[in-house]
């Protein structure tokens, strides 16, 4: 073995030393660790491309399981101590955590880029004080794959095309807040009032055989329409924005007869968290007019602050206010929430058994 | 019973089973009586008490999923341990010490291999865009068909079944005496008479332990039903997810939770009883 000599043994300890020392400096602020929940895929891609744009925050990302409103239960269970410093939502889990009052409530003040988002689309509580951040918007709206389509859909009426046989992923009962059965309602003169015409409709689309998977899962959709077992069907803009990447896919956002549904994605910050205003920062940079526009980019959905820019790709979700008239619906969504567990279960009864 | 001291061993394991089995029970048992109003997340702080909960489940849609559960789970069950018996036989009685160490590894693998990625391998496989959709169709199955959908539902569950059950069986089949059957074939029983007469009686119990394991496994089965049944085919497993996880409307995920363990209970009892009586020795 090789001895160790004493200049050796100085010139070591001296290097453990000054490694040790340099070893221990740190920034002149330690980032804030905060823990988000985040949509998989592209949404969480955006995220950590965001986060690492700023220094300020470290964040440990956790994704939702299912879809958005899979996560309230846990919450619920550890209540009031909040896990989570923000969940990332939309209007319909917003709902449920403004009910039971876990949400911080937001101003201009603690989060000054609000000021860019219009007002009208922000979720507001029973006082009427602002409880989400909102940062994009998505649409829910009828797609298919030009390629493989048999079918050129041009209306509702065209789903039921006997070429379509087991070709159609149509969302299940816990997916888009079920508003693609209200656009079933809206075709057959119904709302999301009256749904019957809408469950009417609903049945004779599953007794056609032409539904050959119901989606529940993003995945379900997304895979389902890229390798070819499905062809058409209701889509939320995520779920698309992947495959679109790789074959042609026809949105059908801007056809007349064919509603549209517009959803706002955004951050829900908790009470009863230690990191609340570096939470609140992170936010707020997130929804910077930079930041949305990176959003936009690589997420797939078209940012809320005016000030940024909304990508070519997702033009289709760019409306005029002539075309927001005419191809968007905005139904009451405080009864399309309520009536969620309704319908769900209407659906396990009239129309799950004929699928 | 007899006071020998050892009650206290016992201790830890009936704390665990209280707090982590029955006091969850007795809290699900409770919420499945709840009022629940809709947009809530579960059933509010001293909401009334109902049996609304259990009286919408009293629909011919639910008994359809309630059976369409039962009868896959049966099904797949049945044929999981039919077709594990004679595997775990010749594990037991033709393979030699080497091989039977293998054959047991070999089980033990699946046994570790995570759900999930059978689940796929098989939707990869034999789904609709799988590779053998040109060979189903030129066969008149369609790989979109509810029946085809159901198969593959059970496929999916004898993935797991067939080595679950073989390895249970393994014991069962080695406490047989063979020289029992030696016996009877001397005596001129032929081989199928003398194994249908001796060896399936004695391995009875063996044999129910394993249906029991798989059938408790099927009815609960999450997963499978919800890859492979692809919206389509849903076990009940996956309507209390809903219920609990997406709308969350807890009361109603609670009561079909406990209309689910009662049913799976008394399975159990009626088949326990059943075995008991016909092969008693």
């Amino acid at each position: 073995m090789e001895q160790l000599t004493r200049r050796q043994a100085l010139a070591t300890a001296g290097a453990a030393v000054l490694g040790g020392t340099l070893g221990s400096i740190r920034p002149a602020r330690a980032a804030t660790e905060i823990t988000a929940v985040e949509w998989g895929g592209d949404v969480v891609n955006a995220m950590k491309q965001i986060e690492a744009k700023q220094d300020k925050v470290k964040v440990n990302w956790v994704l939702h399981q299912g879809g958005s409103g899979a996560i309230l239960p846990k919450i619920k269970a550890s209540w009031p101590r909040a896990e989570y410093d923000y969940v990332a939502g939309w209007e319909g889990s917003f709902n449920g955590m403004v009910k039971e009052d876990w949400l911080v409530p937001v101003t201009v003040e603690t989060v000054p880029n609000l000021a860019d988002i219009p007002q009208k689309i922000i979720v507001k509580n029973a006082k009427g004080e602002w409880v989400a951040i909102p940062r994009a918007v998505g649409g829910i709206y009828v797609a298919y794959r030009k390629d493989i389509c048999p079918v050129e859909v041009k209306s509702l009426d065209d789903l039921f095309d006997p070429r379509l046989k087991g070709k159609i992923c149509w969302p299940g009962p816990t997916q888009a807040m079920m508003l693609p059965l209200v656009a079933l309602s809206l075709h057959a003169g119904g709302n999301e009032h009256n749904m019957d015409p809408g469950f009417a409709l609903m049945k004779k689309l599953a007794q056609s055989g032409n539904i050959g998977r119901v989606g529940v899962t993003d995945t379900d959709f997304s895979t389902s329409l890229t390798s070819g077992e499905t062809a058409a069907g209701f889509y939320s803009e995520p779920q698309l924005t992947m495959v679109a990447k790789s074959f042609p896919v026809a949105r059908l956002t801007k056809q007349a007869g064919v509603p549209t549904f517009l959803y706002q994605s955004g951050f829900a910050v908790f009470k009863n968290r230690p990191n609340l205003q570096a939470t609140l920062e992170f936010a707020n940079f997130c929804i910077s007019p930079e930041m949305s526009t990176l959003y936009g980019e690589v997420a797939g959905e078209a940012p809320l602050n005016v000030k940024a820019k909304t990508p070519d790709s997702l033009k289709h979700l760019a409306f005029t206010p002539e075309e927001m008239d005419k191809y968007v619906y905005v139904p009451d969504f405080k009864e399309v929430l309520a009536q969620q567990d309704a319908w769900s279960k209407r659906w396990e009864n009239e129309i799950a058994p004929l699928l | 019973m007899k006071a020998d001291g050892s009650f206290p061993l016992l201790l830890p394991a009936i704390a665990i089973y209280l707090g982590l089995f029955f006091l969850p029970l007795t809290w699900l048992l409770l919420e499945s009586f709840r009022l629940y109003t809709p947009g809530g997340i579960g059933a509010a702080a001293g909401a009334p008490l109902t049996l609304a909960n259990y009286a919408e489940l009293l629909t011919p849609a639910f008994a359809r999923f309630f059976l369409e559960t039962m009868q896959i789970s049966l099904l797949a069950s049945l044929t999981g341990v039919l077709l594990a018996f004679p595997l775990a036989y010749w594990i037991t009685r033709k393979l030699s010490a080497r091989w039977r160490a293998i054959a047991v590894g070999f089980f033990v693998t699946l046994m570790f291999l995570s759900v999930l990625v059978r689940t796929y391998a098989l939707e990869l496989t034999f789904g609709a865009a799988g590779p053998l959709r040109p060979f189903l169709l030129a066969l008149g199955i369609s790989p979109n068909s509810r029946d085809y959908i159901a198969i593959l539902v059970g496929a999916g569950l004898l993935h797991y079944i067939v080595p679950m059950a073989t390895l249970t069986l393994l014991g069962t089949i080695q406490n047989v005496d063979p020289r029992l059957v030696d016996a009877a074939e001397a005596l001129g029983a032929p081989a199928w008479k003398a194994h249908l007469t001796i060896t399936l009686p004695l391995s009875m119990r063996g044999v129910l332990a394993a249906f029991l394991f798989a059938f408790t496994f099927s009815i609960s089965a999450f997963i499978i039903p919800m890859i492979l049944g692809k919206g389509r085919v849903l076990f009940i497993s996956n309507l209390i997810y809903n219920r609990f996880s997406e709308i969350a409307d807890y009361p109603s995920g609670a009561a079909i939770s406990i209309v689910l363990f009662a049913v799976a209970l008394a399975i159990v009892y009626a088949m326990s009883r059943f075995v008991a009586k016909q092969w008693t020795p």
